[in-house]
């Protein structure tokens, strides 16, 4: 086998399995930039999964079903955003509460679903063009879904909003010092609540990608963790859209590669790059003057209230 | 205080537990059914669940359901069916179960208890498996007989003796029909992970191969195959089917309710009592109709297929050149014959490594087939505790 179909192939596959990763990664950063920590992103994609293929299916419209499930995955974050910003609860336990409700709930739900093939599913397409140039156009613009390109596109956009607008600045400033934002006159709350928002709508995205596009079939739980690689993704890309966007392609040809390379590897090992990555990033930001500089929120997972400081 | 009451809702228990009364012949059963899963699952939940529905049509029988009963768990589940619902059949239905069912057993000697897959018995507890060898082993002869590039793919989740067993049976009936052939193999290591099925199987047809079995809980490779336009064997039942009725041409399907159906019949004709079951294993393939090959419901070929596999001729050492399709039937009626006249696993067999893994003239005991840890000889691919 030639090195070339080797590279091909491994590209084309992790571009497939990176692009719901990486969804829910730029929806993740927007949350923990502004200060809020949603572990509940396994449940919010199980949530748009579910609603991704249960409209499609109804409506005849794969994009249809993304849109809802969006919309869904917006709503479902509130549930999290209400809990953490109005009520401060803990971030961390109502993170994982979501996502052990999204889990039953749509799995509760699924049930009526389970066992469907799904045949208005999302069409792979060929980029005109682009797709015949020699190795990158097999690799990136051929036999791919249209979702993958709306990805690099949501995460370009995403690291544009942060960086380089005003509204960036509002949100960063909200994870990294409420008390001078709000003195600024930014509403904390507003600003956060949208930001979960953003990691709702982009979680239930995700989520109807991996039901709609990527496998085409609803089961209860289909997600298999995915929605936790993407907590360690967002460490890894250091809070920053553009980091996530090398990152998750970077996971998902590791994962691609566990398989190829098994007879060589123990598979065990490329499992785990994610999470060992997430720990070794960990380690870096915890060094205090490192932390500012690499872009970890200051104010990540601490409740807001207006006086206590 | 706290331990007064501890030991006040102990005796109760003990009362309760006690209580049970005796079953007598004749009587109506009670069937408490724990699932490891949920019925959705669409594999070994599901498919006993299917079960559980003929045993509720049997006149002298009813039943309840727990499901998805975490490993472990099992124990008050049991008290729970016994206590509140007045069971008197149990039966578990996962590895994981095994000892939490011996230890209930003994809790409640005049229950019935009936544990899936494990091997642990007791005077009121038996154990018992269906399994899929001779299927694969059909379903084998038929890969071998239809890929083109003489590469075929298997997507394992552990690897573990059961699913080394079926990975083996399958290679066999590959190599039955193209000696050529090679039998490549990825782990996922999970029973159900989409994603992770979805890639293994991407990485499959990267290295070749054009024809896919896989042990999976979900239909994610017959998905992907079709995706392709290449051949899968449908796992657990026919439900798979529908995903691509194109490129499913068989599968393996189970029916526990054969098990089920003889062993409460037994209890209520008195055959069993709660002091005769430590000897009580079943091990029911073919012959019982426990397993089938099966492409849709009561097709156990895809018609589609039929025309190639009739046209692809083996060199058979018994019965000389003869077409895939009447050997596969040849095999089939071997396998169901009350007698069972052959089995994959007949010596002489070497493993990958050139190790006699079974002697010339001798088949495989139910001991070294629950035991397997070789490959054979035409896998390619990674097989942890694998013997030198």
């Amino acid at each position: 086998m030639s090195w070339e179909s080797w590279v091909v192939e491994t590209i084309s596959r992790a571009l497939a399995f990176g692009t719901p990763l990486l969804l829910a990664t730029v929806g993740e950063i927007y949350a923990e930039r502004s200060g809020v920590l949603n572990l509940g992103v396994e449940g919010m994609m199980l949530m748009g999964a579910l609603t991704g293929f249960a409209v499609s299916m109804g409506s005849g419209n794969p994009w249809f079903g993304i849109l809802v499930a969006g919309l869904v995955g917006g709503a479902f974050s509130l549930i999290h955003a209400f809990a953490t910003i109005t009520l401060r609860a803990n971030q961390v336990v109502s993170g994982l509460a979501l996502t052990m409700l999204g889990t039953g709930l749509s799995g509760v739900i699924g049930r009526a679903y389970e066992g469907f093939p799904l045949w208005s599913k999302l069409a792979r397409i060929d980029v005109p063009v682009l797709s015949k140039i020699p190795v990158l156009g097999p690799a990136v613009f051929e036999n791919q879904s249209p979702m993958t390109y709306i990805a690099i596109g949501v995460a370009i956009l995403g690291w544009f909003v942060l960086f380089k607008t005003r509204i960036g600045i509002s949100i960063r400033a909200v994870g990294e010092d409420p008390a001078t934002a709000d003195s600024l006159g930014i509403s904390v709350s507003r600003v956060r609540y949208l930001c979960v928002m953003v990691g709702g709508v982009l979680a239930g995205v995700a989520g109807a990608y991996w039901s709609v596009a990527y496998r085409t079939a609803w089961s209860g739980g289909m997600t298999a963790g995915l929605g936790w690689i993407v907590i360690a993704l967002t460490i890894f890309a250091f809070w920053n859209p553009l980091y996530g966007l090398v990152g998750a392609f970077f996971f998902a040809a590791m994962r691609v590669l566990s398989f190829r390379l098994q007879n060589w590897l123990p598979p065990e090992l490329l499992k785990a790059m994610p999470y060992l990555l997430a720990i070794l990033v960990l380690i870096v930001v915890s060094r205090g003057t490192l932390q500012k500089r690499m872009g970890a929120p200051s104010a990540l997972a601490l409740p807001y209230t207006r006086g206590e400081d | 205080m706290n331990k007064r009451f501890l030991i006040a809702a102990m005796l109760i228990l003990a009362l309760i537990g006690g209580a049970v009364a005796a079953y007598e012949p004749g009587e109506d059963l009670k069937v408490g059914f724990i699932y490891v899963g949920p019925i959705g699952d669409f594999g070994w939940t599901y498919a006993h669940n299917e079960a559980r529905e003929i045993v509720e049509a049997l006149p002298f029988a009813t039943t309840v359901i727990v499901e998805s009963v975490a490993e472990g768990q099992e124990g008050p589940v049991i008290d729970d069916l016994i206590a509140q619902h007045d069971c008197n059949v149990i039966l578990t239905t996962s590895f994981g179960f095994m000892d939490g069912t011996l230890d209930a057993a003994l809790r409640y000697p005049d229950v019935f208890f009936g544990h899936a897959s494990g091997f642990k018995r007791a005077p009121n507890m038996m154990s018992f498996m269906a399994d899929f060898y001779q299927v694969y082993y059909l379903n084998g002869l038929i890969a071998g007989a239809l890929t083109e590039t003489d590469k075929v793919g298997y997507v394992g989740a552990f690897p573990i003796p059961e699913v080394k067993r079926h990975m083996n049976a399958w290679a066999m009936g590959v190599k039955a029909a193209n000696p050529d052939a090679e039998v490549h193999v990825k782990w996922i290591y999970a029973w159900f992970d989409p994603g992770a099925a979805t890639e293994a199987t991407n990485a499959l047809i990267a290295d070749g191969c054009d024809v896919f079995a896989f042990t999976e809980d979900s239909p994610t490779v017959v998905q992907v195959a079709a995706e392709n336009e290449m051949i899968s064997f449908g796992h657990y039942g026919s439900q798979m089917y529908q995903f691509a009725p194109d490129y499913v041409v068989s599968g393996q399907a189970i029916d526990w309710s054969k098990i089920y159906v003889d062993f409460l019949t037994k209890i209520y004709e008195g055959t069993y009592t709660t002091t005769n079951l430590a000897h009580v294993d079943y091990w029911w393939l073919m012959t019982q109709g426990a397993v089938f090959p099966e492409a849709s419901p009561g097709v156990p070929i895809n018609p589609v297929y039929i025309d190639a596999l009739m046209a692809y001729m083996i060199d058979d050492p018994v019965y000389g050149t003869i077409s895939a399709y009447d050997l596969h039937n040849i095999r089939l009626a071997q396998f169901s014959d009350p007698g069972v006249t052959f089995d994959p696993f007949q010596g002489p067999i070497m493993d990958r490594n050139g190790n006699e893994v079974v002697e010339a003239g001798f088949w495989l005991s139910v001991d070294s087939l629950i035991t397997m840890e070789w490959a054979f000889e035409n896998i390619v691919g990674p097989w942890p505790n694998e013997p030198e």
